[in-house]
């Protein structure tokens, strides 16, 4: 496992401890090699390698196994999480917090003896049909009522974003791209020197939204383009097709994916080009040239 | 895009000006990347037997000597005029493409330090005369608004070629390569240059004149930019900075076996085969934000990139001082692929920058001053430095701590700068502060 490939899911780690509140004063991690630990720090990660706490070994402390494998025969006073790799608790072991599985393969002994055990179940789109529509809805109803909103009281602001997209796309493309993964790394790393966690999470959503706000323009654009007289309605007939549309453009492989990213990026760089669309982006004049 | 617009309207003698120009500076800017910046290096070390440290101060005088002979060659072009006339441009150009081409022929035959000195001397006054001719060629050649797309195609074919062919870095391989390649090039400079026909002429006469509609660079109409004014010093100073961050993280980055093998000389082809995307990809970028905002902005999405990629490269690194066992498990293509998004920027940048700020009257001296202050003087003054780091027998973390640290200065220098300078406008505006 890389640092590149290790920081992420370290920092889910992190983020798991912070939430969870706990006291943490020591957090140790094992990413290679055979281990039995007779004790643990306050919260054991397993990166790689093989971790065992033997049959007759009592250990105080959480474990999160992020790789490689995790194998509990004795007892751990604490809770177990699995996010990825392996982990077994084989016959005669005790685990008396939560064991939760988020992914990885997980063999518990049904005579071992958990506090409880919980799985957490990757909502898949196809898992349900009724789930689908419900999402669809609740993101047609933000972003429509986000839309309506703007187009009622700030016609100007939307129109602004909206001009940036049909007309500078490759611009308000590039600079999105650049904008939003740039951003990411930035919150990444500010994530992991856990003092501006919460500051990485307030920016991480911030661009979920400027996504959102540009999904809602895109959607304004089909609307202008519908034969509706009322902005507002138009507005929201937009939306929901131009959702439609790109909920559908999902089940084309590649391809569907690949236009989902580039309506995402180009919508960010338009957003961010026209300060949130309180000024129409212009691109500077460069003199010179031999055409009007 | 001007180009399209010259397709449609069939003005094919600017359309072979575009090719021309993209195929003279691909090849020679991928001569530079490939042969000189890493055969050399395989040259002194492995053939004539020097150590790196000697290869590097050779090729650090090599620098300085391109720098000297190029301000001498801009200089004279532009008080001669031949900086205005296309054929004598082209004629230089065949001259310094006849030395290259006898350099690389027998540069796999060089066995001793003089011979080796001899040829890092005869190859300065080649590369110093050569990019001052060739740079000074757009003003004749590429458009003002197309020049940022120009310099994109070339930063993406170039970099896509040296990455994405596998050749080993070896002056063998390299030699006979480029001599294959330079063989056609020899060719078609010496028509350029001294045949006459009816329809050459036409071209080469249609070309002759462009410089005085396209001529002045972007940055050139209203107040003339001189080269002691800050407009001019201002844009050397940054591309210097840019050049020496670059240069001063890339020599430890190629010295560091595990981070080498697994990027630019990694032997899964797709990993090369990624970073040569990534370059294609950075340079498009650039290109278009070249065309569509200021300068200053180009200049702070370069820096930021640099900051981005030394920050991701260090923190691996503190993350692997931290946690030893990580260290031997490899490294992402992710780091070099941003390297290589960062490189691609400022060099599209470096392709476009030097004719936008010239006239046909000033172009000699200011690509001469632009590239060889900001890009050999950066070179050799980063080599030393990287050799100073080498005998103080510091870290991987540490010397790439100091590239870090620089690359992060320069992003917040230019951002108060860039803050500074409007207050300073804004003072001058309303002659004091206003309600």
């Amino acid at each position: 496992m890389s640092p590149t490939e290790a920081i992420p899911l370290l920092i889910v780690v992190l983020l798991m401890i912070s939430i969870g509140g706990g006291d943490v004063q020591e957090l140790s991690v094992t990413f290679q090699g055979d281990k039995d630990v007779d004790s643990l720090a306050d919260v054991h990660v397993v990166a790689g390698g093989t971790t065992t706490v033997p049959g007759d070994a009592t250990v105080d402390g959480d474990i999160y196994v992020i790789g490689g494998t995790a194998s509990i025969a004795g007892t751990v006073d604490g809770d177990v999480t699995l996010l990825n790799g392996n982990l077994s608790v084989v016959d005669g072991a005790t685990v008396t917090g939560t064991l939760q599985t988020y992914s990885g393969s997980a063999t518990v002994s049904s005579v071992a003896s958990v506090g409880r055990v919980s799985q957490f179940e990757t909502p898949t789109p196809s898992s349900s049909p009724a789930q689908r529509v419900g999402g669809f809805l609740l993101q047609f109803l933000v972003l429509g009522a986000f839309g309506w909103w703007l187009v009622e009281r700030y016609p100007l602001v939307i129109e602004n974003v909206g001009t940036a997209i049909t007309e500078h796309a490759l611009v308000s493309g590039v600079v999105g791209s650049l904008g939003a993964t740039a951003l990411l790394v930035l919150f990444v790393y500010m994530a992991f020197t856990l003092i501006l966690l919460p500051l990485a999470i307030v920016g991480l959503f911030a661009e979920l939204l400027i996504v959102l706000y540009g999904q809602a323009v895109f959607g304004y654009l089909v609307g202008t383009r519908l034969p509706i007289e009322r902005d507002g309605v138009a507005t929201l007939a937009g939306i929901a097709a131009f959702l439609l549309a790109l909920e559908l453009s999902g089940l084309v492989p590649f391809l569907g994916g690949a236009v989902q990213l580039a309506v995402a990026v180009v919508g960010f760089g338009a957003v961010v080009n026209t300060y949130f669309g309180l000024q129409r982006f212009e691109p500077v004049t460069i003199p010179g040239g031999t055409e009007p | 895009m001007e180009f399209v617009t010259h397709v449609r309207k069939e003005r094919w003698a600017t359309v072979a000006g575009y090719v021309l120009f993209v195929a003279l500076m691909v090849a020679g800017y991928y001569y530079n990347i490939t042969f000189v910046q890493l055969g050399l290096i395989d040259l002194g070390t492995r053939l004539v037997g020097m150590s790196e440290t000697a290869v590097s101060m050779w090729l650090a005088a090599l620098a300085l000597a391109t720098l000297v002979v190029a301000v001498a060659t801009g200089v004279t072009m532009d008080r001669r005029g031949w900086s205005t006339d296309l054929r004598t441009k082209f004629r230089l150009l065949f001259g310094v493409v006849c030395v290259q081409f006898a350099l690389t022929l027998v540069a796999p035959t060089v066995r001793t330090v003089p011979g080796f000195g001899a040829w890092i001397v005869l190859a300065s006054v080649g590369l110093g005369v050569g990019f001052p001719v060739s740079f000074s060629l757009a003003t004749d050649l590429v458009p003002v608004p197309d020049r940022g797309y120009v310099a994109a195609a070339i930063t993406a074919i170039a970099y896509f070629a040296a990455n994405a062919i596998p050749l080993s870095w070896s002056v063998d391989v390299f030699s006979q390569v480029l001599v294959a390649a330079m063989a056609p090039g020899v060719l078609v400079l010496a028509v350029l240059s001294f045949a006459s026909f009816d329809r050459l002429d036409a071209v080469l006469d249609a070309l002759g004149t462009q410089h005085e509609t396209y001529g002045t660079g972007r940055f050139c109409h209203g107040a003339p930019v001189r080269a002691r004014s800050l407009a001019f010093a201002v844009p050397v100073a940054l591309m210097f900075g840019v050049f020496f961050v670059d240069s001063l993280g890339f020599l430890r980055i190629i010295d560091t076996p595990s981070l080498l093998l697994s990027s630019w000389q990694s032997p899964d082809l797709s990993t090369r085969l990624f970073i040569a995307v990534a370059h294609v990809v950075g340079a498009v970028m650039a290109g278009v934000i070249y065309a569509n905002y200021s300068l200053s902005r180009v200049f702070l999405w370069t820096f930021a990139l640099f900051a981005l990629t030394h920050v991701m490269y260090t923190s691996d690194l503190r993350f692997a001082d931290v946690f030893p066992a990580i260290a031997g498990g490899g490294t992402s293509p992710l780091n070099p692929a941003l390297y290589a998004i960062a490189v691609s920027f400022y060099t599209t940048l470096n392709f476009a920058l030097w004719p936008d700020l010239a006239t046909p009257e000033t172009i000699g001296t200011h690509s001469a001053i632009g590239i060889g202050v900001a890009g050999w003087l950066a070179t050799f003054s980063s080599t030393a430095l990287a050799l100073y780091f080498q005998a103080a027998d510091l870290t991987l973390l540490t010397h790439l701590n100091v590239v870090q640290a620089l690359s992060l200065l320069l992003l917040f220098g230019l951002a108060v700068g860039l803050y500074a300078r409007r207050m300073v406008e804004l003072a001058r505006e309303n002659g004091g502060a206003s309600v």
